[in-house]
Parts: structure tokens; C-alpha cells; sequence
């Protein structure tokens, strides 16, 4: 296929070698160093801490929950021992009285108690 | 004799019948806080129970246990149950007025005296008081004076005697001879 010389022309004019301007490869380096002194634009906190931060309100829960249900039964516990303990005296004191009311009843021992 | 016992426990049982728990608030006494016996008593107990404690205390009552079953009939419809008991090392160590205090409370209108019972031989004194509001008994105080001990118990709410006797046996209480045996 015959070539165009006139284009062929026109592209050796447009890709013809041309050296770079006076300190192009310094300003080519300066500029790779202020990029790399530049700080680093951080990724949100969010993206970078959400697993941890997730993982730890997981088990700050969890840990929770249990605590909250040992202090429960710690004092379901100890409120039912102090029942079971009220119901002992209570009924210690309601057997007293009654045992003073059969002495009172008793003629043997009327002189001992009165009701 | 035994007959009149078995008819005046009747009587108790009858007058303790469940009641509305409103009518219960004055039945609470303002129990002292008794600084002075604490500070000389060897042993001291004090409880206090009110409803939200009794109704999670009666979560952890296992129903299997024949104690805690029988604690469980006897809570129903009890809002309140308070108790101070010391014990001393010497006769009589206990000062008389914070006993008086509790009992010019339960000289007030509603409370009656149930059982009076002195004893000279075992040199105890024993008063049962209800509390009764329309027909209803809403409260119970028991007041014991041992020689070298002092109780003060005030329970809220509806209160069955029956049911506190079924406890007998279960915390080591003697068995009472309720009915008549001629």
C-alpha cells in the first residue's frame, strides 16, 4: 500500500526528537520528592477501625451481659437466702408464742406462763 | 382447753385472709435503726425484703425443695417482710425504748394484739399483733424478748398462719400441734 509522502512528512515533523527544556529532569525530581515527602492522605478512621471497633462493642456486650446476669443471680440468690432465713425466725417466734399459749393451757404449769 | 388454742388459731387463720395490697402500706413499721443493740449484740440479723426482693428471691426458689416450695406458698401475696434480730452474750442487754417504739406503733388504730404470751420460767415475752383494715389483716408484727435475744419481725401483705406453719420441719422448726385432739 503506497504511502502519502506528504503525511509521512507531517509525521516526522510531529515526532521529530525534541530535547527536553533546561531543568526538566530536575524539576521531574523535585516534584517526585515533594510527592513523596507529602504526607499520606489517611483512610477515614472509620473504615480502618470499624472491625476492631465492632469486634470490641461485641465482646464489651457480651461480657456485659454476662456480668449483669452473674450480679443477677448473685442477688436472686443472696435475696432468697435472706427469705428463707426472715421465714426461719418468723416461724421460730410464731412457735414460741405457741408454746407459751399450750404452757398458759397446760394446768400442770399455769403458774409459768400467761397468754 | 386445747379446744380454745385450736379455735383461737382458727381465728387467726380466718382473720389472716389475702388482701389488696394497697391496704398493706401502713401495715410497714418504722423500724429503728437499733445502733445501739447492734453495737453490743453478738449476732445480729437484719432483713429486709421488700416486694421487688421477695419476688426475685421467689425466681430463685427451686420448687423441687420441699423448704423452698413450702417458702413459696407461704410469700403469696406478701409485699414485705422485715426482720431484726440480735443475740447477746448477757441477759438482757437490750435497752427497752427502741422495743417501746415499735410498740406505741402497734397501739395505733388497725393493729390488734393477737397473742400475749409471758413466760416467767423461760423469762420470755412474746407479742403477736395484725394489722386488720376492713375486715381484712394486712399486716403482722411479732415482737420477741429472750433473755439474750430480741426480735422485731413485720410482715406485709396477706398473710396466712397456715401457710408460715407449713414451714415447720422444713427450717428445723418443731411441728405445732394446731388441732384438737380430745
Amino acid at each position: 500500500m503506497p504511502v502519502n509522502p506528504d503525511l509521512e512528512q507531517q509525521l516526522r515533523e510531529a515526532l521529530r526528537r525534541v530535547d527536553p527544556a533546561e531543568g526538566f529532569a530536575e524539576r521531574v525530581q523535585a516534584r517526585i520528592e515533594r510527592e513523596r515527602l507529602r504526607p499520606q492522605r489517611p483512610r477515614p478512621a472509620l473504615y480502618r477501625w470499624a472491625p476492631q471497633a465492632l469486634a470490641a462493642a461485641l465482646l464489651m456486650a457480651a461480657l456485659g451481659l454476662y456480668g449483669w446476669h452473674a450480679q443477677r443471680e448473685r442477688q436472686g440468690l443472696e435475696a432468697r437466702q435472706q427469705l428463707l432465713e426472715a421465714l426461719r425466725v418468723t416461724g421460730q417466734k410464731l412457735d414460741l408464742a405457741y408454746r407459751g399459749v399450750k404452757d398458759a393451757a397446760r394446768p400442770a404449769t399455769a403458774g409459768d406462763a400467761g397468754a | 382447753m386445747r379446744a380454745r388454742i385450736s379455735c383461737l388459731m382458727a381465728l387467726v387463720i380466718l382473720a389472716l385472709l389475702p388482701q389488696q395490697a394497697a391496704l398493706a402500706a401502713d401495715a410497714k413499721l418504722a423500724l429503728p435503726s437499733f445502733q445501739a443493740l447492734e453495737s453490743k449484740a453478738s449476732e445480729t440479723v437484719s432483713i429486709t425484703l421488700d416486694s421487688p426482693l421477695i419476688a426475685m428471691a421467689a425466681r430463685f426458689l427451686d420448687s423441687d425443695k420441699p423448704e423452698d416450695a413450702a417458702a413459696r406458698r407461704a410469700i403469696a401475696g406478701i409485699t414485705g417482710i422485715y426482720v431484726r434480730s440480735f443475740t447477746f452474750d448477757s441477759d438482757f442487754a437490750y435497752p427497752k425504748a427502741d422495743v417501746d417504739s415499735v410498740r406505741r406503733q402497734l397501739s395505733a388504730p388497725g393493729w390488734q394484739q393477737l397473742v400475749q404470751v409471758h413466760s416467767r420460767k423461760e423469762r420470755n415475752d412474746v407479742d403477736v399483733y395484725i394489722r386488720v383494715e376492713g375486715n381484712r389483716a394486712n399486716g403482722l408484727a411479732i415482737i420477741a424478748s429472750e433473755p439474750r435475744e430480741f426480735t422485731i419481725v413485720n410482715i406485709v401483705g396477706s398473710i396466712d398462719l397456715q401457710k408460715l406453719h407449713e414451714l415447720e420441719g422444713h427450717f428445723g422448726i418443731p411441728q405445732m400441734d394446731l388441732t384438737d385432739k380430745k
